[in-house]
């Protein structure tokens, strides 16, 4: 009977695709809103990600990566001289102004990272040497940064373009030059960017006036010493607080920095909110959609299921048949959702914009609501059937 | 009459049936008395609204009625709960409607099959039964088709192959040719005759169709929810109301 339950799903190509398209939409809106928040999410800890330490240290007031809350020059010497630390790094974050050749200011962050283990530095240069920093008066770039302060100019076919800076350009940042010497790719941040990279002490002279450059500092355990377990000796001999860098935001934990910093945004931020309405939405115009079509499916079947029911079937196997057809909608739904929801999101992921990240956990969650909406149909559906007479097959 | 009970098919005594609300009560059935042979073909006549499809419901055990016995191949339907009606439908009857019935979307075989696999029999065993009996009812070559590429007439045999694929002891028609035309009428009881004649077999057939009267063993009429007359000749019947 089952195999007659699908082939009277697929025997009215118009009705299924109608359902399909219900189903697929409001899988691939529920999929896609929830990677594109978990991609503006995962902009909100994008230092983890480019600036590569196994601990970091702060303040201890300190909530999430992106609000430093300066540290004494000295607090390294003492992280330092905790056990179990291989070298600590100091790191510097700040925004600041940078003053282009044509004398526009762009709101810039400025990384100042360790000059001797280049601890933090960016893991691509597409352009130019990590050691080329050692010279005076140098900075890094990041490609989109290079862009966003490049030059606005007239290009051969008369139309706008934009020169990004180049190795070689300058521009100052509070009257002190700066030169760069290579172009490096990072992920992008949810505050911030252009991301200009420099050493450390240089830093501190291009911020000239602050009385504390320490922002993070940068800890590589010994061989042997678990990093969650260096934060608790870092944190009991100095005070301070240690973080450790892993970004797998799912699992709940007080170490990672990177899962404080989403629950910080997440707290704190209407982006949630919003973002949840959107997949709400797309759980309320599938239910819709498919509800309806599946319910004018069995209305149109309606005399059909009465006819069967009047032949000997019991309503356990028509509601198996119902459960059957919704399933099997809202499974092929789902594929057909998910598949353009991935599709979608490649084309994204190249053009960087907006960020997508399809945890498989977003899609399980889709899948789940997915089969929620057929079961609710199915329901629906099997009521409908169950409070229609048997007898009624013999009129109209 | 020991000897009549053991050909007795079905037998309802004392039925009452109506629909709607005390106050608002339209009475279908009134103390209906009806009795259908083993191996006969009787037909149920009678002017529109007098409680045709009502009886055959009460037989078929689709309809409850509120007061009555109704006994189908010695068992007693009153009684039943639904699950136990549900199962009697599915071993003893076979189904012929006005409208035919047949699922659009399913193949005709398909829709033959649907008794049997609601039986539980496994689909090749169904659809080998399905597609022997379609050949007899002269559908060989449209099996796999639509039933809405089919003609009503073809369409209606389907119907009754559906009705005896399973080869239910009791079959039951409402008007199954008053959707038809005169000879296609003629063609169907013609089949319908042909292929559930057999002695232990009871066919029931409601219409209005006096054309077809000649098919009949008896006929039965009814009047105001109850059975007046029942004859073996149709040419006793006074037809001027049908
Ligand atoms: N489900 C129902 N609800 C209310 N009234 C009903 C219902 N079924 C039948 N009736 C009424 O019961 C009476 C008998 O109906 P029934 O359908 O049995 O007549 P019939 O002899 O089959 O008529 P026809 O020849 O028009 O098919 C009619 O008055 C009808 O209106
Ligand atoms: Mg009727």
């Amino acid at each position: 009977m089952y195999r007659l339950a699908l082939n009277m799903l697929f025997g009215d190509r118009a009705k299924l695709a109608m359902l399909l398209c219900g189903l697929a939409f409001s899988a691939l809106l529920m999929a896609q809103q929830s990677s594109v928040f978990f991609g503006i999410m995962s902009w909100t800890y994008t230092p983890m990600v480019n600036i590569r330490a196994q601990v970091w240290v702060s303040d201890p007031m300190v909530e999430q990566v992106n609000d430093a809350k300066p540290l004494r020059d000295t607090d390294l010497g003492r992280v330092r001289s905790v056990d179990g630390v291989a070298w600590a790094a100091p790191l510097h974050t700040s925004f600041v102004q940078a003053r282009m050749q044509d004398g526009n200011f762009k709101l810039i962050t400025l990384v100042g990272i360790d000059a001797d283990t280049f601890a933090g530095a960016p893991a691509v240069l597409s352009q130019g040497r990590i050691e080329d920093l050692r010279l005076p008066d140098t900075v890094i770039v990041d490609e989109w940064g290079a862009a966003l302060m490049g030059r606005m100019g007239v290009g051969p076919d008369g139309k706008p373009k934009n020169t990004p800076l180049q190795v070689g350009d300058t521009f100052e940042i509070n009257d002190i030059q700066a030169r760069i010497v290579g172009i490096c790719r990072v992920k992008r941040a949810f505050t911030g960017g252009p991301f200009v990279y420099t050493t450390y002490d240089r830093a501190k002279g291009y911020t000239l006036g602050a009385r504390r450059t320490l922002s993070f500092m940068l800890v590589e355990p010994q061989k042997g010493v678990a990093p969650a377990e260096l934060c608790d000796r870092i944190e009991r001999d100095t005070g301070l607080k240690a973080w450790t860098s892993d970004t797998v935001i799912w699992s709940w934990g007080e170490r990672s920095l990177a899962r404080n910093t989403f629950w910080w945004f997440w707290t704190n931020t209407g982006i949630p909110f919003s973002f949840g309405t959107a997949v709400l939405l797309g759980l309320f115009v599938g239910i819709a959609i498919s509800g309806q079509t599946f319910y004018s499916f069995v209305l149109e079947n309606l005399k059909y299921f009465a006819a069967i029911k009047a032949m000997g079937a019991g309503m356990g196997v028509i509601a198996r048949m119902l459960f059957v057809q919704a399933f099997t909608a809202g499974l092929i739904g789902f594929g057909l959702g998910a598949g353009m929801a991935q599709a979608i999101g490649r084309v994204m992921i190249e053009k960087g914009m907006p960020p997508f990240v399809m945890y498989p956990q977003i899609l399980w969650a889709t899948f789940a609501l997915v089969l929620g909406i057929s079961f609710v149909s199915a329901v629906i559906g099997i009521i409908k059937v169950s409070r229609v007479d048997a007898a009624s097959v013999f009129r109209g | 009459m020991s000897h009549l009970a053991h050909t007795v098919a079905v037998r309802a005594t004392g039925v009452d049936m109506f629909f709607g609300t005390p106050e608002n009560r339209v009475v279908a059935l009134k103390q209906a008395e009806f009795e259908a042979r083993r191996g006969e073909l009787i037909m149920l006549v009678g002017p529109s609204g007098c409680g045709k499809t009502t009886l055959l419901s009460v037989i078929a055990g689709t309809l409850t009625p509120q007061a009555g016995t109704v006994e189908v191949f010695g068992q007693r339907l009153d009684g039943l709960g639904q699950e136990a009606l549900t199962a009697f439908r599915r071993r003893n009857l076979g189904f012929v409607f006005q409208s035919f019935n047949l699922i659009p979307t399913l193949t005709v075989v398909e829709n033959v099959m649907v008794p049997l696999l609601i039986q539980g029999r496994s689909f090749g065993e169904a659809r080998a039964s399905a597609l022997a009996i379609l050949d007899k009812v002269g559908l060989k070559g449209r099996e796999d088709g639509r039933p809405n590429a089919l003609s009503g007439g073809q369409q209606q045999r389907g119907a009754i192959a559906r009705a005896l694929v399973h080869e239910p002891p009791l079959l039951i028609c409402d008007e199954p040719t008053s959707a038809l035309d005169k000879d296609t009428g003629g063609h169907i009881m013609q089949l319908v005759r042909d292929l559930s004649r057999s002695p232990e077999r009871c066919v029931v057939v409601v219409t209005h169709d006096h054309r077809i009267f000649r098919f009949a063993d008896r006929i039965a009429e009814m009047e105001d929810g109850r059975i007046s007359r029942v004859v073996d000749d149709p040419k006793l019947l006074d037809t001027t109301h049908l």
